[in-house]
């Protein structure tokens, strides 16, 4: 039996469907919410929704801001997804998104006589390397010693965000700033624009190119079927043969290495430079839209672009309304609630076994 | 409601309205952003322009969203508070030749940028002397027998340590036998680290603590608060943090800075393609009134920060300015 066809027994296209619905269902509810706040607070719901639409998606320019911004969710989304498939509960991709940026700002403003592409991917590469590695860590503890990955996980990302802290008010402080920032990268290590002047790079192309990987991985690939069987059940998997420590280090060394190419893509494409403020919390954002998409590529891309609307055209619609930041947090912590809602089921069956 | 572009016939009147980019750390911090945004609306209300503040959680990626919504929304002038701006300051200005920009900190070019900077080290001056004249009366509250004082730096930077030449210049002209500690803690957001260190500090002996440091400084008071002694403020007027253990604060008038950049624009007098440079003469920087302080410290003394003051602003006396002139002799090795 081929891998697609026994891809075939496990999905069924109609779960396809309900990952579509599951990755609405949340942000629905989250309308009906703030428009109930909305309307609580003398604003017009359809109005300010009116203006939200605008801002996301009314013409090409507000398009492309909301893909831009939605570019480092869908990274860390896909990071996310890859581990969660395998039944891995895998929280550390916030980490290595700074570890990844740091990487890739690192070699942008040192490495400056390499020529523009081999410059780009020696940055990206080292990115996904430092992200790889810093997974193999946890994954090491919990294949050999069953160390709990959401607990070794969430604990070094609060390593990594306090490493690329000291480095970048250390030693990778760019001479004479008074604020937390590296130097420049150098222009030739840019991501380039793809639809000048927008802020859309080539960053958006690489995370929907890696999106098709993902479900090609996920349908077709040996690794991807047993990371699936894991997930389902770990037992069974085992029963038939599956070397459960060896896969879990190959999925957490992916998921890794996918979340470090996120930061060093965002540092090369938008912020240039690693600086304080780097990550507002993409690795948590992306986590709540593997959550919402089910893990299947079309429900995070639905989810990655709708958090980067919000992102985008919350920011922009204060130049043109009084609607406060406050109104559009709370349209992100309802979608992300409802999103949590799916988390409890994983957990749930996670413990189950 | 003002929604959408039906605001824009409003805005049409005269001249086109104003945003405000918050920085880090956003609306209600009680310092930086907080203070500029009352000048933004001290300067709204006195030239009768519109005006937005636009927040973000994600303030460094969404920078050049920001700023070209604004530029080709119809406002005439931007002002950023935000210092990882710089760089989108410059693209975005270069595609609205018609739109004005402002950034605070930092110099950008560009016919219609205007960067405004401050001379802290000119404040920082003021309060090094003050603590090196307090830290030598041990009559005072508080003050130890040998005259020491120390600053603690968020970072090693010539952008902090514009900041400690000036306060060690101005300590050292009271009297060059004052010891200056000096001290990074590599960190502007955590006030355990900075009262840790100052807590060493006062442990070595020091009486008065400077923190330029950010929220890190927060942990600087306290421990002053804690031990009996002295901190001393930063960018806005710190005192009633701890109320009677900080000597004084060295302001930086954000506030000021945004609303002059504001009224020039309305009277079409923008300085684009300026630096705007905001010393003790603008009253761009200056200590604080020391409201829970001044009863403590000898009216002498007092005075002679005044004379110094004006010395300064006269050119009589000149400041020592890391970020233009490196390093001096005499930095601490």
């Amino acid at each position: 039996m081929s891998a697609a066809a026994t891809a075939g027994v496990v999905r069924s296209p109609r779960r396809d469907w309900t990952a579509l619905v599951d990755a609405l269902a949340p942000f629905a509810v989250a309308l009906i919410v703030g428009a109930i706040l909305l309307a609580a607070t003398g604003r017009n719901p359809f109005d300010v929704y009116g203006l939200m639409a605008r801002e996301g998606f009314g013409g090409a320019g507000r398009l492309e801001a909301t893909l831009t911004a939605a570019t480092p969710i869908l990274f860390t989304a896909i990071a996310t997804a890859v581990s969660f498939r395998a039944g891995i509960f895998n929280v550390g991709v916030e980490g290595v998104f700074y570890l990844g940026g740091m990487a890739g700002a690192v070699v942008g403003f040192t490495l400056t006589s390499f020529p523009s592409p081999l410059l780009i991917v020696v940055e990206l590469a080292a990115g996904a390397l430092i992200g790889g590695l810093w997974l193999a860590a946890p994954a090491l503890l919990r294949a050999r010693l069953q160390v709990d990955e959401v607990v070794s996980t969430l604990m070094l990302n609060f390593i990594a965000a306090n490493l690329t802290l000291y480095l970048v008010n250390g030693p990778f402080l760019a001479p004479g700033s008074a604020n937390s920032a590296t130097p420049m990268i150098v222009e030739a290590g840019w991501l380039p624009r793809i639809a000048p002047p927008s802020t859309l790079t080539l960053g958006f192309v690489i995370a929907l190119i890696l999106l098709a990987l993902y479900a090609l991985w996920d349908r077709l690939t040996p690794l991807g079927f047993e990371a699936r069987l894991n997930g389902l059940n770990p037992r069974f998997s085992r029963a038939i043969g599956i070397d459960a420590p060896r896969l879990i280090l190959k999925v957490m060394i992916l998921s890794g290495a996918i979340g470090g190419l996120a930061g060093s893509a965002h540092a090369l494409g938008v912020t240039h430079r690693f600086v304080v403020g780097f990550s507002p919390g993409y690795g948590w954002t992306g986590l709540a839209v593997a959550l919402m998409g089910r893990n299947s590529a079309v429900g995070m891309l639905i989810g990655a672009i709708v958090f980067g609307a919000l992102d985008s055209a919350g920011t922009t619609v204060q130049l043109f309304s009084d609607i406060p930041l406050e109104i559009v947090d709370v349209l992100q912590g309802v979608v992300t609630i409802f999103a949590v809602v799916r988390f409890g089921r994983l957990r749930g069956r996670r413990s189950a076994r | 409601m003002a929604l959408g572009l039906v605001a824009s016939a409003a805005w049409a009147a005269d001249k086109a309205p104003v945003a405000l980019i918050i920085a880090q750390g956003g609306l209600g911090d009680q310092s930086y952003n907080d203070l500029a945004d009352k000048g933004f609306k001290k300067a709204l209300g006195e030239t009768k322009l519109e005006g937005k503040e636009v927040e973000s959680k994600d303030v460094v990626a969404q920078g050049e969203n920001m700023l070209r919504r604004a530029a080709d929304g119809g406002f005439g002038l931007i002002v950023d508070l935000e210092y990882s701006h710089g760089d989108a300051v410059k693209t975005v200005a270069k595609d609205y030749p018609k739109v004005d920009f402002s950034i605070l900190n930092l110099v950008e070019p560009g016919a219609n940028v205007a960067s405004v900077l401050f001379k802290e080290q000119e404040g920082s001056y003021l309060a090094g002397a003050l603590a090196a004249m307090v830290a030598s009366d041990p009559k005072i509250k508080g003050i130890g027998p040998k005259p020491i004082i120390g600053v603690i730096g968020g970072t090693k930077s010539a952008g902090i340590d514009k900041f400690i030449a000036g306060y060690i210049q101005g300590a050292h002209d009271v009297d060059p036998k004052v010891e200056v500690k000096v001290a990074y803690s590599n960190n502007f957001g955590d006030p355990a680290i900075g009262h840790q260190m100052a807590k060493a500090m006062f442990d070595e002996g020091a009486s008065i603590v400077y923190q330029v440091a950010g929220g890190t400084g927060i942990g600087v008071i306290q421990a002053a608060k804690e031990t009996g002694h002295y901190a001393i403020g930063v960018d806005t007027d710190q005192d009633a943090l701890a109320k009677g253990h900080v000597l004084t604060s060295m302001i930086k008038r954000t506030d000021l800075a945004v609303e002059t950049v504001i009224k020039d624009y309305a009277e079409d007098k923008f300085p684009g393609g300026q630096t705007v440079t905001l010393g003790l003469k603008e009253d761009g920087v200056g200590l604080s009134p020391m409201t829970y302080t001044k009863d403590l410290i000898p009216a002498a003394d007092l005075a002679k920060i005044d004379e110094m003051k004006k010395k300064i602003i006269a050119g009589e006396i000149k400041v020592w300015d890391v970020t233009s002139q490196g390093y001096p002799s005499w930095w601490p090795k």
